[in-house]
C-alpha cells in the first residue's frame, strides 16, 4: 500500500510538499512541480505496436493491451498534456481542479482531496489511469487501482527537463509520441528563446517567489522545481536555505533583500499593497522601488505543456523590460491596486 | 435493588411514544435490526454510481450461487461485490464495536463524556497510525498495511502504558486511570504533532486517518477485523452484569459480588481490544462511540444489558448511514457526517427527556 519508492526518493524532498498541503486548497497544483525523484522514464515498447510497457515515473513498469480509449487523468497536469496531445477526445475522467482548458470540465471528476472515488473509476471502465506521483494520487489508491486490474501509470517531473520527458511518457503510453516529439519540440524552441532574451539583460535581480505569506512565509526550496524556473527566468533565486525547509523565517528574507518579489499566492488575493503593508517588509528593496509583481502561478507551478508560458510570465516579471511578445500575457491581476 | 429499579425510580416526567419502548427493549431491539437490514441494503445499494436496486439484488443472488444470468456491466459487479459490500460491513463492525466500546467506558469511568478514545487510544492509534506513513518501506501482512497495523498496535500500547502507569491493577481509582490517560493522552498527541511536522508530502495521508475514512475498506482487512470486534463485544455483552454493577460504585459493587478490580481490569481490556481494532480499520470516527451510547440510554433506562446490544444494532447502522451520506456527499470524510446527523439528534432527545437522564 505504499509506494514504490525508494528511500532515496523521499529522503531530501518529502518536506517540501509539506508546505503545499499547508497551502493546498490554494495550491494543489504545485505539489507536482516540486521536489525530485531520480527515475528517468525509458519507453520500451518505442514503436508503439500494442501490447506495449512503459516504465513509469516511479520505475513500476505497466503493461498497456492496446491504445488507451478511456483514459482517467488524476492531476491537472495530466489532463493539460493528454489534450495539447490531441487526445483529449479519449479523456474520462479528472479531478476535482482541472481547470484547462475548459473542456476538461466536462469529464467526471473521480479524485477529490481525501482521494480518488473508486466506485467513479470502476463504473467509467479506464484502460489507462494516469496517476501523479510524490503522494499527489494517495499511494493506497495507486494500490488498489492496480488490484482492480487497472494499468496505472504515475507521472512525476521533480525538475522542469522532466516535464518533456513526462510528456513523452503519456505520448508512448497512448499511443501519441509524434504529437509529444512536436509538443516537447515546441516547448524546448520557447525555452530556448526565453533564455535568449534573458540573456541579453545584464543583471540577475535576487527573486523572491513568495508561494505563501501565511501563517509563514512559504518560499521554493533550493534546487527545487521552482527555484530552476527562477533561475531559468533570469533572477536569483531566494531560497529556504535547506532542501528540507518550506518556509523561510521573516529575519532571514529581510537580510537577503529581494530585489523583486514574484506573487505567487495573486490568485489567492495577495496583491502588491498588501505586501507594502506587512510590518517589516516596508525597507526591503522590491518594496521601495515597486518591484512587487503578481503573476498567474497555475502555468509556472504546473508540470505541463504551459509551462514555457508561465517561464515567460515570470521572466517578465523579473525583467519588465523584456517583451517576449509571442507569449500571451497574465491575465490581468490585482486590477484594484 | 437493580439498576433497572433505579431507573424506574427516575422515570422521566414527560411521556412520548418512545417512552413506551423503554419498557420494551426487545421490540426497539427487533426495530433496530430491520433498519440495520435498511441501512445494509441501501448502503450496498446506493453510492457516487447509479446501479439500479433490480440489479444489486441480482449481482448479490448471482455470487450467492442463485442463478440469475449475468445481464449487468463487470463494473457495476466489481463496485457492489469488492468495493461497496466490504464498506458497508466494515462501517457495521466499526460502528457497532465504537458503540459498545463507548458504553462500556462511560460506564466504568461513570462519566458521561467518555468514549472509546478517552483514555489515549485515540492519540496512541494516531501515532501509530502516522509513524507507518512515515516508514518509507512496504510492509503488508495478512493485506493488512503498515498503518493499520501500528495504529492497532499503539491504540493498544497507550492503554497498557495508562493502565500500568496509574496502577491499574492496584488500589487506584477510575479517576485516577482518566486522568493518567489525559495525560498519557496528551504526550502522544505531541508525538503526533511532531510526525505531523515532519511528514511533508505525507501530510494528507495522516490527516485522513485523522478524519477516519472507510473508503480503503477491503475484503481481507474486514475478514482480520471482523473476528476481534465480533469476539470482544460477546465477551463484553457476557459481562453486563459486571458493568451494571460496576455503576454504582466501586464500593456497592463489591457488596453486590462483583470482583471489581478483576471485572474492571477485563472489561477495560476487551473495550480497548474492540476500539484498537475499529481504528484500524477506519481511521479515528469520532461521536459514534460517544452518542449512540447515549441516545440509547436516553431511550432504555440505563440497564446495561440492554444498552450494550441495542447501541451495537444502532451504532452499526447509524454509520452505514453516515457513509453512505459521505459518499453520496463527495467522499467528505465520514467524522463530519456522524457529528451533523448525530449531534441534532442527541440534543433534541435531551430535551424531550430532560429530567429522566442517568448514566
Amino acid at each position: 500500500m505504499y509506494p514504490q519508492t525508494s528511500a532515496r526518493a523521499l529522503g531530501t524532498d518529502r518536506r517540501r510538499g509539506f508546505l503545499i498541503a499547508l497551502t493546498a486548497a490554494a495550491s494543489l497544483a504545485v505539489a507536482l512541480a516540486i521536489g525530485p525523484a531520480p527515475w528517468t522514464p525509458t519507453v520500451l515498447g518505442a514503436d508503439e505496436a500494442y501490447p506495449i510497457t512503459v516504465v513509469d515515473d516511479e520505475g513500476t513498469e505497466v503493461a498497456i493491451e492496446a491504445e488507451p480509449q478511456r483514459i482517467i487523468s488524476l492531476s491537472p497536469a495530466n489532463t493539460e498534456i493528454v489534450f495539447a496531445l490531441d487526445a483529449g477526445d479519449r479523456l474520462v475522467g479528472r479531478t476535482d481542479w482541472d481547470d484547462y482548458p475548459p473542456e476538461a470540465a466536462e469529464l467526471t471528476p473521480v479524485a477529490t482531496f481525501t482521494g480518488v472515488i473508486m466506485e467513479q473509476v470502476v463504473a467509467l471502465e479506464p484502460d489507462l489511469v494516469l496517476a501523479a506521483g510524490n503522494f499527489f494520487t494517495p499511494p493506497d489508491d495507486i494500490a488498489r487501482m492496480r488490484e482492480l486490474g487497472y494499468p496505472v501509470v504515475v507521472v512525476y517531473a521533480p525538475d522542469v527537463p522532466a516535464v518533456m520527458d513526462d510528456i513523452e511518457l503519456i505520448g508512448s503510453a497512448i499511443g501519441a509520441s509524434d504529437e509529444a516529439t512536436a509538443v516537447t519540440a515546441q516547448m524546448n524552441a520557447d525555452f530556448d528563446a526565453i533564455a535568449e532574451a534573458v540573456a541579453t539583460s545584464e543583471d540577475t535581480p535576487r527573486t523572491f517567489y513568495e508561494i505563501g505569506a501565511e501563517p509563514e512565509i512559504y518560499a521554493p526550496a533550493p534546487d527545487s522545481f521552482l527555484a530552476d524556473m527562477v533561475v531559468l527566468a533570469g533572477g536569483e533565486p531566494v531560497t529556504t536555505g535547506d532542501a528540507a525547509a518550506w518556509s523561510i523565517p521573516l529575519e532571514e528574507l529581510i537580510v537577503a533583500d529581494p530585489e523583486v518579489i514574484v506573487l505567487g499566492d495573486a490568485n489567492y488575493g495577495v496583491c502588491p499593497d498588501a505586501v507594502a503593508a506587512r510590518p517589516g517588509w516596508e525597507g526591503m528593496t522590491a518594496v521601495t522601488e515597486n518591484a512587487v509583481v503578481p503573476v498567474d502561478d497555475v502555468p509556472v507551478t504546473r508540470p505541463g505543456p504551459r509551462l514555457t508560458r508561465g517561464l515567460a510570465s515570470l521572466a517578465r516579471a523579473i525583467h519588465p523590460e523584456l517583451e517576449l511578445a509571442e507569449f500571451p500575457a497574465d491575465p490581468p491581476m490585482c486590477e484594484a491596486a | 435493588m437493580t439498576t433497572t429499579d433505579l431507573a424506574r425510580q427516575h422515570a422521566p416526567v414527560r411521556r412520548g411514544s418512545l417512552e413506551a419502548l423503554r419498557r420494551r427493549p426487545v421490540v426497539l431491539g427487533l426495530a433496530g435490526l430491520l433498519v440495520l437490514a435498511v441501512a445494509i441494503v441501501a448502503g450496498v445499494g446506493l453510492g457516487t454510481v447509479h446501479i439500479s436496486p433490480s440489479e444489486t439484488i441480482a449481482i448479490l443472488a448471482h455470487r450467492l450461487g442463485w442463478g440469475a444470468e449475468e445481464t449487468w456491466a463487470q463494473s457495476s459487479e466489481t463496485i457492489v461485490v469488492t468495493l461497496r459490500l466490504p464498506r458497508v460491513l466494515t462501517a457495521l463492525i466499526v460502528g457497532l464495536g465504537l458503540s459498545v466500546a463507548g458504553v462500556t467506558f462511560q460506564g466504568l469511568l461513570r462519566n458521561p463524556l467518555a468514549d472509546p478514545y478517552i483514555l489515549g487510544t485515540a492519540s496512541g492509534a494516531a501515532l501509530g497510525a502516522a509513524i507507518g506513513v512515515l516508514i518509507p518501506i512496504q510492509i503488508a501482512w495478512l493485506g493488512l498495511g503498515l498503518v493499520n497495523i501500528l495504529a492497532f498496535v499503539g491504540a493498544l500500547a497507550a492503554i497498557a502504558l495508562v493502565y500500568r502507569v496509574a496502577g491499574g491493577g492496584g488500589r487506584s481509582t477510575m479517576t485516577s486511570i482518566l486522568l493518567t490517560g489525559y495525560a498519557v493522552g496528551s504526550m502522544l498527541a505531541a508525538g503526533l504533532s511532531l510526525a505531523m511536522y515532519l511528514s511533508g508530502s505525507q501530510l494528507r495521508q495522516i490527516f485522513n486517518y485523522l478524519l477516519g475514512s472507510l473508503a480503503g475498506s477491503d475484503w481481507q482487512s474486514l475478514l482480520i477485523g471482523l473476528p476481534i470486534v465480533i469476539t470482544g463485544t460477546v465477551l463484553i455483552l457476557a459481562r453486563a452484569r459486571s458493568l451494571n454493577g460496576l455503576l454504582l460504585g466501586d464500593d456497592t459493587a463489591l457488596h453486590l459480588g462483583v470482583d471489581v478490580r478483576r471485572e474492571r481490569a477485563i472489561l477495560l481490556g476487551l473495550a480497548s481490544l474492540v476500539t484498537a481494532a475499529a481504528v484500524s480499520l477506519a481511521g479515528l470516527i469520532g461521536f459514534v462511540g460517544l452518542v449512540v451510547p447515549h441516545v440509547i440510554r436516553l431511550i432504555v433506562g440505563p440497564n446495561a444489558r440492554v444498552v450494550l446490544p441495542l447501541s451495537a444494532i444502532f451504532g452499526g447502522a447509524f454509520l452505514i448511514i453516515a457513509d453512505l451520506g459521505a459518499r453520496m456527499a463527495g467522499e467528505l470524510p465520514v467524522g463530519i457526517i456522524t457529528a451533523v446527523i448525530g449531534a441534532p439528534i442527541f440534543v433534541m432527545l435531551l430535551r424531550r427527556y430532560r429530567t429522566g437522564y442517568q448514566l
